[in-house]
């Protein structure tokens, strides 16, 4: 058994050894780890030393002012209060062979150096195990590299205080196949980025103000699922990548430059179903994607609400099926860039329509499906594609004016942006779970106290003369 | 005992005013009649029942339509709230100030007033103050009554965001005041007065904001040309001042939002504020001027 993990050591090393070679553009910055020095100096370092492939070794509470590097299969348990520090200087934890196990240590204070790209936990061989730590102040988080079938779960991870730019990823895959992203909470980083890496599944996991929540980039078979994300530049964004299961995510108030919930770029066989999508500058963003529109990108059970703009679409994009979502109140339901079409992409099949909180119709027949023809156009939403710049005048009384002109008037309206056939009339109910949010009831009752005793105080000061004079009165009698 | 305290009613106040008519004390008075006045009136009843009535409904149903998904509070109450606003606030601000100072007039009232030891700038100051106070009381009862909504609701509204907007609207109440006023100085007839008003109240809402698009689109307006005219009219300034402080963006009201953010910054309070503020005083003091030279009779 040992000489066979010492075969697969051995093999792992060779393929870290061949990724530095100077033909393998592939790994980034590679020889970072090798630059460190004082590795394996410390307390916990010369007891991985001298454990043997197998061990469990517990670390008890304590601040460690160490650099690890370990290079044999090993389980590493952190108890309660064990705290890796790296101050300030490069990586900290470097899992160098196979089947290592992390697990439950504060990992903190990387170096800065962008160059050698500093992690708190650089795993460079096949399955890992790296389990509810809680990395803080790092450079690049989690960041696995030809690491195939790990686990990385539980983990809360926290980037540096830096400009953006300056910061580094707070998970990131590198060709590391089959691996399982599960329950983590990424706050405050780059992005999460998932490179070239097959057969993956992102799952329960949080981000939130973050760049990117999650990236893929020509990874396929990829799930991703139940996920949560909150107040990024982008939620999530899928490029070049195929057989991609987006369900039960939330994406939330992503507001960056480009502000996508979820941005699909040259991306095939994906499916989208059950996902929330609220308040972000676009909720689902489409260029170029299905990149064959032989296979049609399917859009199912999602709830798109309050967004800026529902669903943006580029305007080559075609093959889309949209059955069964609700379009709530955003403020454009669905948009083509530029003078696009949206012919190609389907709002109804069959039978099966959408919700749309804009429908004018009725359902007399109560079957659920409304008696007329949902057709989107309205004056306003037409002039601002157009001009972009009206936007400054929404919200404005006479952004109504205009489109109840559009209505009264068959002259003026425009053709229909697309037609739905069988509008739904009550919304569908969507699993993706509720948003953490909490409505501070008692700020807004304080509001409400304010402003109605601030009324209340100016009617009582301005009471009829019959009053005061009566209250005078009284006031003499007694 | 003609002195102003008996108008007002106030005999403890008026026997002050006797002895030593002080400026506070006379505007004081004037505001107080004016306010009273105003709140027993007809419009003022009409105005605060249909603003908390529409406030009301607005917050129900933007809490029921996202409330069943768990979406409370990321809909757009405040948006809805700031178009109501928008609709309501500057026609009650506009009509009142339109018919105060012309109404007094035609009802004989004027005279008698200013035959009181009472300057007009007082008369002026103190009809606009206690108008200003029932506009005040009839806004934040409306607004007031929509937090206690959204409270009860679970609305996930931030109460910043209402008590800016509350402030905001209670700035463009008193600019629209401000500006009726002036209407009613410079009118003949309260009648011709009320009538401007309302015409005033359809440019401001409606006839700028389309001349500004299809100027806009006709003239191939850029983008900062379209904002610094936006910021001319002052329910244009409201709308964007409570977006900018509920969301410290603008970028919601696309390529010209984000150039007044990217541009300006923290600076566009400043911008808002200035305009606002110019609303509020420069009618107002056109109107005092106006008042003091003319035969007010």
């Amino acid at each position: 058994m040992r000489g066979h993990l010492a075969i697969l050591a051995a093999l792992a090393w060779a393929r870290v050894g061949l990724g530095q070679g100077p033909n393998d553009m592939s790994a980034p910055a590679a020889r970072a780890s090798a630059a460190q020095t004082d590795v394996n100096t410390g307390v916990i370092g010369s007891r991985i030393r001298s454990a043997s492939a197998g061990d469990t070794i517990r670390v008890p509470a304590g601040v460690y002012r160490e650099h690890l590097r370990i290079d044999k299969p090993l389980t590493l348990i952190g108890e309660p209060g064990a705290v890796l520090d790296g101050g300030g200087r490069g990586d900290i934890v470097e899992v160098a062979a196979p089947d290592v196990t992390l697990s439950g240590f504060v990992i903190r204070n990387t170096g800065i150096d962008l160059d050698h790209e500093n992690a708190g936990v650089r795993v460079m061989a096949p399955r890992a195990r790296i389990e509810n730590n809680t990395l803080d102040d790092t450079l690049f988080g989690i960041d696995l590299r030809d690491a195939s079938d790990s686990v990385v779960r539980g983990n809360r991870v926290g980037g540096k205080d830096l400009d953006v730019a300056r910061r580094g990823d707070g998970i990131r895959l590198w060709r590391s196949d089959r691996t399982l992203v599960e329950g983590n909470t990424i706050h405050d980083g780059r992005d999460a980025v998932l490179w070239y890496s097959k057969g993956i599944t992102v799952r329960g996991n949080t981000a939130e103000r973050c760049r990117y929540g999650f990236h893929l980039m020509y990874s396929d078979e990829v799930t991703l699922e139940d996920n949560e994300v909150v107040e990024n530049s982008v939620g999530i964004y899928l490029m070049y990548s195929t057989g991609i299961e987006v369900r039960r995510n939330r994406m939330i108030r992503n507001r960056g430059p480009s502000g996508y919930g979820l941005g699909l770029k040259e991306t095939d066989r994906f499916v989208v179903e059950n996902n929330l999508f609220v308040g972000n500058r676009a909720g689902i963003y489409l260029d170029g994607s299905p990149f064959s529109p032989r296979i049609p990108g399917v859009f199912a059970r999602n709830t798109i609400a309050y967004n800026d703009v529902g669903a943006v679409f580029l305007p080559a994009v075609r093959g889309n099926r949209f059955t069964l979502n609700n379009f709530v109140d955003n403020i454009e339901q669905v948009a083509v860039l530029g003078r696009g079409s949206l012919a190609g992409n389907e709002f109804w099949v069959g039978e099966t329509g959408n919700f749309w909180t804009d429908y004018q119709g009725y359902d007399q027949n109560r079957d659920g499906v409304g008696d007329f023809v949902h057709e989107s156009f309205t004056l306003f939403e037409n002039l601002v594609d157009r001009h972009p710049k009206l936007r400054l005048l929404l919200f404005s009384p006479a952004q109504q004016a205009i489109e109840f002109v559009g209505r009264a008037i068959p002259a003026v309206r425009p053709e229909p942006k697309f037609i739905d056939e069988v509008p739904l009339v009550r919304p569908v109910p969507v699993d993706a779970g509720r948003p953490a949010q909490r409505p501070d009831r008692a700020g807004l009752s304080l509001v409400a106290l304010a402003m109605g005793g601030g009324g209340l105080a100016l009617v009582f000061v301005a009471r009829p003369r019959g009053m005061a004079r009566r209250r005078r009165n009284n006031g003499g009698a007694a | 005992m003609t002195t102003l305290g008996t108008i007002a009613g106030v005999a403890g106040e008026g026997r002050r005013a006797h002895q030593t008519p002080g400026i506070p004390s006379n505007i004081a008075t004037v505001a107080r009649r004016e306010m009273r006045e105003a709140m027993r009136s007809r419009w003022f009843l009409l105005y605060s029942l249909a603003f908390a009535a529409l406030g009301l409904s607005l917050s129900f149903v933007s809490a029921a339509a996202a409330g069943g998904m768990g979406l409370a509070g990321f809909g757009r109450t405040t948006a809805g709230l700031v178009n109501l606003v928008l609709l309501v606030v500057p026609l009650m601000g506009l009509t009142a100030g339109a018919g105060s100072i012309a109404g007094d007039r035609e009802r004989g009232m004027l005279t008698y007033l200013l035959s009181q030891p009472v300057s007009r700038t007082e008369v002026l100051l103190g009809k606009y103050l206690g108008l200003a106070g029932a506009l005040v009381a009839c806004i934040t009862l409306g607004l007031g009554a929509c937090a206690a909504i959204m409270a009860w609701k679970g609305d996930a509204t931030r109460p910043g965001s209402l008590v800016w907007l509350g402030g905001l609207s209670l700035a463009l109440a008193m600019g629209m005041l401000s500006v009726g006023m002036l209407l009613s100085v410079l009118a003949r007839k309260a009648s011709v007065a009320v009538g401007t008003a309302v015409f005033l109240w359809l440019v401001l809402v409606f006839a700028t904001d389309l001349a500004l698009m299809a100027g806009a689109i006709a003239m191939k307006l850029r983008i900062e040309e379209l904002f610094s005219l936006a910021l001319l009219n002052p329910l244009q300034v409201f709308k964007m001042w409570s977006l900018h402080a509920a969301d410290a963006s603008l970028d919601v009201l696309g390529p010209a939002g984000l150039y007044a953010t990217e541009e300006y910054g923290r600076w566009l309070h400043a911008i808002f504020g200035g305009c606002l503020a110019a609303w509020i005083v420069l009618p107002l003091t056109a109107a005092a001027v106006v008042f003091a030279r003319r035969s007010p009779v």
